[in-house]
């Protein structure tokens, strides 16, 4: 009798197990990763996710820059991609570059940026990001993006990329303000930085990379030699960071 | 303001469009000239269309719609987005004719991705559109300059324009007419004929949430709630609940972001179909919810995956320090009667396995109960109650008495025969208490598994609790179970020998040990004189039961006596609960709300919520924070480490565990300006957890103004 009941319980508690195996664990086998090689820049690959990349006209985001600008942009970065992409960062072996293109005002951008930032603060990860701005939705993300490579100017980029990140925001003069006081920065040199040469040349910069990777949105992302449209999650960043590092990287750059 | 106030036309533009629709239907022959070329790609196809087929004559408006048909996972967004997005807007320059146009919004939907929440439209949405001529009856050029955020998993701005140009005719372009009255229809209206009214709406102070209540004319559905209050301030996922048979609602919402200067409070309230958009004034006090519920009803997925935890947690019980002797007691007891036959020893480990499961079915009584009357219960709560404490040595002081030998604990012989006639074997009562004794002493053992499945029961409903405290009890009559499934697993133990008067002492120590442990729980708990009369009363119990010379009556009557003054006087003697604060020196005293002064200062706040009776505090302690270097990364400056005594009950940390929905500890947090919001430690701690804990607390990166 109850060894007969034993036997039910048995196979109830398979049963439960088996399902809440498949419904919690759908991916113990990861799933294949493709890439397409990207011909212009050569060495690249593009990971392809989904269908949600192709279809769409060339584009720049609604403030569209100036043809000749942008231009003069492009050669300057083509001629240097990955210092472009990466800055100074190019030496390590046991450590790849990402390049992450975002705008504050693009939902998708604050998951991605999330998952990155956390990526780069953890000291056993092997991820180091570097941040782009390529602020497409128009005057208030061109504000913000500005107002953050100022920040940078003082060393405060990431708790304005943070910041910005975290809450929602009309980017005006008094919200800048109020957020270089909080921050701690001075608030005259960073709308001063925010006007200056070298802010408007970061933004031509990360413009052309986009350009030239055809990127068609945000958020967008460069590991290594791995071009990645649209938000993906973190273990498939891990895993094409370790990727990089076994397929060595450095090649490219 | 102006938008809300121009949907109050909507009716108007409603009923207008019903009649053309009706004309439309008189006319057999109709161009389609009314809608303009589209633009499209992957995200979005986009066109213009227009309920007329022209300008008719004196006609002084004309009815319109920015028609977006958007790709499969792709979304656009509402005039307040949410949390981040931008709302789509349209640009009429170049247009001819035209003095001005009133975009209208239908309800939005809610989209929660990774935990942001966003408001807008998939698959189809038409924008009303209504256009008032500047010269009335005379031709139109349409020149729409859409700006437009889509997004998918990438977001793509687009920004295309749409022309259209409606010469001087008459007749009605029936299809759009339809398309576009059926979206005129899901913009909220003033409540009036959605009979959806506002009752209060309420901020606290600090403005962390807000609570308003909504009544409706027909009862709710599936209502949601959409609050604006400028494009700074951004609201969480609704708490939304329905009472008065479905005609109040009351919702609460977290305040994500807050700007300093307010404007208005506006409030769309959906439900199906009807919808509407509603002025709110503020209210001096925060409505009351119609039930409280503290989570609602799992999944019945969730639910198995949780007992299934809950079962593992159980099972893992048995190798516990606690438990592991009673089950030792179960063996070596199985020992003496393996040659009672198969059917015997069947039987008494089922007996035990029920004795589990009654007390687990106790305890979720219990809790099912005090949660019925508003209690909080914390998981191993009752080893702050000294009574408790006080049985609870008594009977280990009793059984290891017996281990080494002091007596034998039999039954009466005459109550021996007795229980012999009246049942077929004998001493099941034994295996019952055995069985529920050691379910007893599972209590404090909060194992990491135990940890999520308790915490879930306490939160959950009355099925919940009754679901997981049977698979607890379960997982941890599961070794007696086997035996009853399988008695022959009995013979292959060895045969009884010198080894088990050995086996007896060393059993008898873990006992001691375990009394002991409990011993000094119950001085934490009710004080050293409480303490002494139970350790005192115990040793008489002890030497009264040791007496063979005294009848078995005389002896199992002082027993009695002595087991019932030993709890009158733990209940009476325990000093009157005051928090414990004897805490190690480099400890501060676990104070809440100097939490987030701490941090506004920059400093980072290690938080410890232990007690004497919790064993996962101690290891916690000795393997990790009393030792390098973990004890010295606390100890520096800029690191405040606040210990919670949870020995003896305390509303204060039980409400501030409530807040992480932990009903049992340990609890480990760490606050800093890089996680204001402290960062929950895992119940097993390890340096390497605490390390990046404490240093992620402490990076400035993240802004700590607000």
């Amino acid at each position: 009798m109850i060894e007969k009941r034993r036997h039910t319980l048995g196979v109830l508690a398979a049963l439960v197990a088996a399902y809440a195996g498949f419904r919690y664990f759908p991916d113990i086998r990861p799933t294949e990763l493709n890439f397409d090689e990207v011909h212009n820049p050569l060495g690249f690959r593009r990971l392809s996710v989904g269908e949600s990349s192709g279809g769409f006209d060339p584009f720049f985001g609604l403030i569209a820059p100036n043809t000749d600008i942008l231009a003069e942009a492009e050669a300057r970065v083509r001629a240097d991609i990955c210092g472009a992409l990466y800055g100074d960062f190019l030496s390590e072996t046991q450590l790849v570059p990402a390049a992450s293109f975002s705008d504050y005002y693009c939902p998708f951008c604050r998951v991605q940026t999330k998952t990155l930032a956390a990526l780069d603060a953890r000291t056993d990860s092997n991820l180091h990001v570097n941040w782009h701005e390529l602020p497409l939705l128009g005057q208030p993300s061109d504000i913000a993006a500005k107002a953050a490579l100022a920040a940078k100017r003082q060393g405060a980029y990431v708790a304005f990329h943070e910041r910005l990140m975290k809450s929602p925001f009309v980017a005006t003069p008094e919200y800048l303000q109020a957020l270089a006081q909080d921050i701690g920065i001075d608030h005259r040199r960073l709308v001063a930085d925010m006007q200056g040469a070298a802010v408007v040349r970061e933004l031509e910069n990360s413009a052309a990379l986009a350009k030239v990777f055809g990127f068609i949105g945000t958020p967008a992302l460069v590991i290594g030699r791995t071009v990645i449209q649209g938000q993906v999650d973190e273990a498939t960043i891990l895993r094409i960071a370790e990727m990089e590092i076994e397929e060595n990287w450095t090649s490219q750059c | 303001m102006l938008e809300y106030v121009l949907e109050k036309f909507f009716r108007v533009f409603a009923s207008r469009l019903i009649l053309l629709i009706c004309a439309s239907a008189g006319l057999a022959n109709v161009s389609n000239a009314a809608e303009s070329e589209s633009f499209s790609n992957t995200a979005v196809q986009a066109r213009l269309i227009v309920a007329e087929n022209g300008v008719g004559p004196n006609a002084m408006s004309l009815s319109a719609g920015l028609h977006l048909n958007l790709g499969e996972g792709w979304k656009a967004y509402w005039r307040s987005p949410g949390e981040v997005g931008t709302p789509p807007s349209i640009d009429w320059t170049g247009s001819e004719n035209v003095a001005e146009v009133n975009l209208l919004w239908p309800a939005p939907q809610r989209f929660t991705a990774f935990g942001i929440e966003n408001f807008g439209y998939h698959d189809d949405v038409v924008l009303p559109l209504r256009i008032t001529l500047a010269e009335p009856g005379a031709p139109v050029h349409l020149n729409a300059n859409v700006t437009l955020l889509t997004c998918s998993i990438v977001c793509v701005p687009q920004e295309f324009t749409l022309t259209l140009a409606l010469p001087r005719a008459s007749g009605v372009d029936a299809a759009a007419a339809a398309l576009i009255s059926s979206y005129v229809k899901k913009v909220p209206d003033d409540g009036a004929e959605s009979g959806i009214s506002i009752q209060s709406a309420y901020f606290d102070p600090d403005m962390t949430a807000l609570t308003l209540a909504a009544r409706s004319e027909q009862p709710f559905d599936s209502p949601d709630v959409f609050p604006e209050l400028g494009a700074g301030t951004a609201f969480g996922k609704p708490d939304i609940r329905l009472g008065e048979g479905s005609h109040l609602l009351w919702a609460r919402l977290p305040v994500l972001n807050v700007e300093t200067d307010l404007p208005d409070l506006w409030l769309t309230v959906t439900d199906g179909e009807r919808s509407a958009s509603l002025f709110a004034e503020l209210t001096d006090e925060a409505p009351k919810p119609p039930f409280t519920l503290d989570r609602v009803l799992p999944g019945v997925a969730e639910l198995a995956w949780v007992a299934a935890i809950a079962f593992l947690g159980g099972l893992i019980l048995n190798v516990m320090p606690c438990v592991l002797p009673v089950l030792s007691i179960k063996l070596s007891s199985t020992m003496k009667m393996r040659d009672q036959g198969r059917g015997r020893i069947r039987m008494g480990f089922a007996v035990s396995a029920l004795g589990v499961l009654a007390f687990m079915w106790t305890l979720a009584a219990l809790t099912i109960a005090a949660r019925g009357l508003g209690m909080t219960v914390g998981w191993g709560l009752q080893f702050q109650n000294p009574v408790f404490l006080a049985v609870m040595f008594l009977i280990l002081a009793v059984f290891s008495a017996n281990l080494f030998g002091a007596f034998e604990i039999s039954v009466p012989s005459s109550l021996q025969t007795r229980l012999a006639r009246a049942g077929r074997g004998k001493g099941y009562t034994g295996d019952f208490a055995t069985g529920a004794f050691a379910a007893v002493l599972a209590t404090p053992c909060s194992a990491p598994f135990l940890g999520t499945a308790v915490a879930f029961a306490l939160a959950g409903g009355a099925l919940d609790i009754a679901v997981i405290f049977t698979a607890l009890g379960l997982g941890l009559a599961f070794p007696y179970l086997l035996v009853a499934a399988f008695p022959a697993a009995i013979s292959h133990l060895p045969k009884p020998g010198r080894w088990m008067l050995w086996l007896k002492i060393l059993l008898g120590l873990a006992l001691v040990g375990t009394a002991g442990w409990l011993f000094w729980v119950l001085i934490g708990v009710g004080g050293v004189r409480s303490a002494l009369a139970v350790l005192a009363l115990s040793a008489i119990l002890v030497t009264i039961l040791s007496f063979n010379r005294l009848s078995a009556g005389i002896r199992l009557s002082g027993a009695a006596v002595m087991t019932a003054l030993a709890i009158v006087s733990a209940g009476y003697l325990s000093e009157a609960s005051t928090p414990n604060v004897t805490l190690a020196t480099e400890w501060t005293a676990f104070d809440r709300g100097e939490i987030a002064k701490l941090v506004s200062r920059g400093e980072v706040v290690f938080v410890d919520v232990t007690a004497d009776w919790c064993l996962t505090c101690k290891a916690n302690k000795a393997l990790v924070l009393d030792r390098e270097p973990v004890l010295s990364a606390i100890r520096t400056s800029g690191v405040t480490a606040m210990q919670a005594d949870w020995t003896r009950p305390d509303d204060s940390i039980s409400r501030y565990l409530e807040s992480f929905d932990r009903y049992g500890i340990p609890f480990n947090a760490v606050y800093g300006p890089g996680a204001p919001e402290g960062i929950v430690l895992p119940e097993l701690l390890s340096s390497e957890a605490v390390l990046s804990a404490l240093e992620k607390a402490a990076e400035r990166s993240v802004a700590s103004g607000d």
